[in-house]
């Protein structure tokens, strides 16, 4: 089975399965810091976010390497592997552009999928149209009666929360993360974790799987057959799902606003951490938006430079632990504040209170 | 020469200072005639219009439109031009340590970094409204928005699809951009409570378009040789100018020797032979040393890539569809594949000696473009640098690196 390789899992999944395709999330074959690097390698300007640094490489490695496999003397063709494909969706301009690089490098093996920062109704009918083009371009790629549903559910971004988020933890907004790693350094760190926005965070995964078909076995009822063609509302209505779903930092200010802080509002955290990639342009300006946030909110927020994969290294461990143990330190102080009867009923106990500092709404959690 | 600070205030005094400054700009303009030192005055004048009490202050993206304001007699806001304008005078210090402290990364786009800390510490106008288009990149959508958010003001922005990377862009598509644009124009109506004059506005930046298209196809022909930098310099600021009287004559100006003879090529003594560049890209706008190095080097930019816009005209009775497709086919739009095919058949019209693309800091669509583009000129077998920089920058380690690599670039021609 062929598998279709994905940098943003704002694509429907159930498309890439009814044409035959397995989806594998890129993010998943990203090479160690020891792999040997081709003399001929694809590369990105240095200024370039990890993430889509890492993705070119990745790709660049999945089908260099599947061509090279397919070629080799002696070696029996796997017809999937000439068959691969990537599917970028292109959100920012780094991702359009590691698009532009792989469709450049790799003819007809990458689709381009642009992703609007609005949903409004006439951008919802570009991006149903646009599906409706992916859904030919993988129809096309398999020949006549090699496509058949996918059996294999694929991989994808399935960081999970190390345990149930709860209110009066730390809220964390990040990039794509590999796995739940900086989740767990909080919760080593003594505090917990209310909630992740994150693209690869289990509240954006879990509403994908479940707003998209389900992949099932072959010759499962509810798997449309290869060649069909869906009907025309089936694009319009995926395309409305992912702009529902993919609120993510590259969307209009205001809806991306008006849904943190619903987020914030359900998560009831006490502080606000963002772990930003460095050279991401729609990151830098999303953490102005949620330090403002956080601010308006009176929650402490730190804001910390991270790789793609994510790694806890010296320096970043000791600034989230600097920042979760001076809450710590406040917590306490603020409970022997409360204890103590000097405070207890006093006329000036509210502007008391209100000058320790940025624990109001959290704290209530 | 008087601080900024002395020509954007609103006392008295301040206005005093003004009015003498532009008589000196003017007076200069009026002994040189030429269509650079006009355009100066007359960007510089309409900018300071800006920072009086009560102005309207459209911040709009850098391909926006601008006839959609001029038609109501507006002066678009452009965050490049106030930055680039900003960090070349008194205030540079100033804006840069506010952008220092600003909480926003320091690895997004020098442009927008300026501007929002400008903006910010009360060093270029507050928007009335912000106006994007998604041609060329995210980041400044961002900030526009950012900044109408933060100050409470109507934000809105052109969509525009993609044009193929070969051929014409559909009908439909320009249809829908223009319609977007029609919508956008009687908002900014509404927003400002003028009337507008959209003909005047495009029939004033009809007869700019065909001087100008007319000096770029002498340029392309190799009729007439000019000065890439100081062009695209020109340019840049002239962009500030379209659909308004003083940006057709400014433009006008330049179909006369007298008009260009500032911006024309250098002539190398002994008749030895001028290597002929091609600059992709923006220009680093405070670095004269580099173009001074590559003068004495016996090279020059004789074209650069950001100047091929309103090169043709728009239908004065149904604008919005020659609007729309000015925006959606700009050479910098569009795949990487369509920008190093364009570019390379740039270069070989020109025939040029080499092609530098300027990797401005911070620009994902500028750097992100660069792998194609480079492979596309290497298979061309045209000699090609690109060098890191920032368009704002002066002095530095980085712009001694490009200095050098410049000058190997050079010896290798």
């Amino acid at each position: 089975m062929p598998y279709c390789y994905y940098t943003c899992n704002l694509i429907p999944f159930e498309i890439v399965a009814r044409n035959g395709f397995t989806a594998r999330w890129l993010g998943d074959h990203v090479r160690g810091p020891a792999t040997q690097t081709r003399r001929d390698a694809l590369s990105v300007h240095p200024m370039t976010c990890p993430y889509v640094t890492k993705l070119v490489a990745a790709a660049d490695q999945m089908l260099a390497g599947a061509d090279a496999a397919a070629t080799a003397p002696g070696a029996e063709p796997r017809a999937a592997h000439t068959a691969d494909c990537i599917v970028v969706p292109g959100g920012c301009d780094a991702a359009r552009r590691m698009g532009d690089l792989l469709a450049a490098a790799y003819p007809d093996r990458v689709f381009v999928l642009p992703m609007p920062r609005s949903a409004v109704p006439e951008v919802t009918e570009t991006l149903a149209a646009d599906l409706c083009r992916l859904d030919e371009w993988l129809s096309a790629r398999l020949p006549d009666g090699a496509a058949r549903p996918a059996a294999d559910p694929g991989s994808g971004p399935h960081a999970d929360y190390p345990a149930e988020p709860r209110p009066g933890g730390v809220f964390v907004v990040a990039g794509p993360l590999t796995d739940d790693s900086l989740l767990q350094l909080i919760s080593r760190l003594g505090a917990h974790v209310s909630g992740l926005e994150s693209c690869t965070s289990p509240d954006r995964w879990r509403l994908l799987a479940a707003g998209t078909a389900p992949v099932e076995p072959e010759g499962a009822a509810g798997v449309m057959p290869p060649g069909a063609a869906p009907a025309a509302g089936d694009h319009v209505h995926l395309a409305a799902r992912l702009l529902e779903i993919g609120m993510c930092p590259r969307r209009s200010t205001t809806a991306r606003r008006d849904y943190l802080n619903r987020r914030f509002d359900a998560a009831r955290p006490t502080s606000i951490i963002y772990a930003r990639q460095s050279f991401c342009d729609p990151g830098a300006y999303d953490s102005l938006l949620v330090a403002q946030l956080a601010a308006e909110r009176g929650l402490p927020y730190l804001e910390i430079e991270v790789d793609f994969p994510f790694d806890a290294n010296g320096p970043l461990r000791t600034r989230v632990e600097a920042f979760l143990e001076a809450q710590l330190l406040d917590d306490d102080l603020l409970a022997v504040l409360d204890d103590d009867d000097l405070f207890g009923g006093g006329p000036g106990e509210d502007d008391l209170l209100a000058t320790s500092g940025g624990h109001g709404a959290g704290g209530e959690g | 020469m008087p601080g900024m600070a002395d020509v954007t205030g609103d006392s008295l005094n301040a206005a005093l200072v003004r009015t003498a400054y532009l008589a000196q700009i003017r007076f200069k303009a009026m002994r040189a005639r030429t269509a650079r030192r006009y355009m100066e005055l007359h960007a510089l004048s309409a900018s300071l219009d800006l920072f009086k009490p009560g102005a309207i202050v459209p911040w709009v993206s850098y391909l926006f439109p601008t006839e959609l304001l001029t038609s109501y007699g507006l002066t678009p806001m452009i965050p490049e031009i106030g930055s680039a304008t900003l960090t070349g005078t008194d205030l540079r210090e100033a804006v840069e340590s506010a952008a220092a402290r600003m909480p926003l990364a320091r690895d997004v786009c020098s442009y927008h970094r300026i501007a929002l800390a400008a903006v910010e510490n009360d060093m270029l106008p507050a928007p009335s409204m912000c106006l994007g288009t998604t041609p060329l990149c995210l980041g400044k959508e961002c900030l526009l928005e950012m900044l109408a958010v933060r100050h409470s003001v109507p934000f809105r922005e052109i969509r525009v699809p993609m044009p193929p990377d070969e051929g014409e862009t559909a009908p439909e598509v320009i249809a829908d951009v223009a319609e977007q644009m029609r919508v956008l124009h009687e908002d900014i109506g509404r927003w400002s409570g003028r009337k507008p004059n959209l003909r005047k506005a495009i029939e004033l930046s009809n007869r700019a378009s065909a001087a100008w298209g007319h000096i770029m196809a002498e340029r392309l022909a190799g009729r007439i040789e000019m000065n890439g930098r100081s062009t695209f310099a020109t340019v840049f600021l002239g962009q500030l100018l379209w659909g308004t009287e003083e940006g057709a004559k400014d433009f006008e100006r330049l179909l006369s020797e007298k008009g260009r003879s500032d911006l024309m090529a250098p002539v190398l003594d002994g008749g030895r032979k001028l290597r002929r560049l091609l600059w992709l890209h923006t220009v680093p706008h405070h670095d004269a040393e580099i173009f001074e190095m590559m003068e004495r080097r016996g090279a020059a930019v004789i074209f650069e890539e950001m100047g091929q816009m309103h090169m043709e005209t728009v239908d004065p009775d149904d604008p919005f569809p020659g609007l729309a497709k000015r925006l959606t086919d700009n050479a910098l739009w569009g795949s990487s594949a369509r920008r190093a095919r364009l570019n390379v058949a740039l270069a070989k019209q020109l025939k040029v000696d080499g092609a530098v693309h300027f990797n401005h800091w911070g620009c994902r669509h500028g750097l992100g473009s660069l792998p194609v583009v480079r492979a596309a000129f290497v298979e061309a077998g045209i000699p090609f640098l690109a060098i890191d920089g920032d368009a704002l920058g002066r002095g530095g380690a980085q712009q001694d690196k490009a200095r050098q690599a410049m000058e190997s670039f050079l010896e290798l021609l």
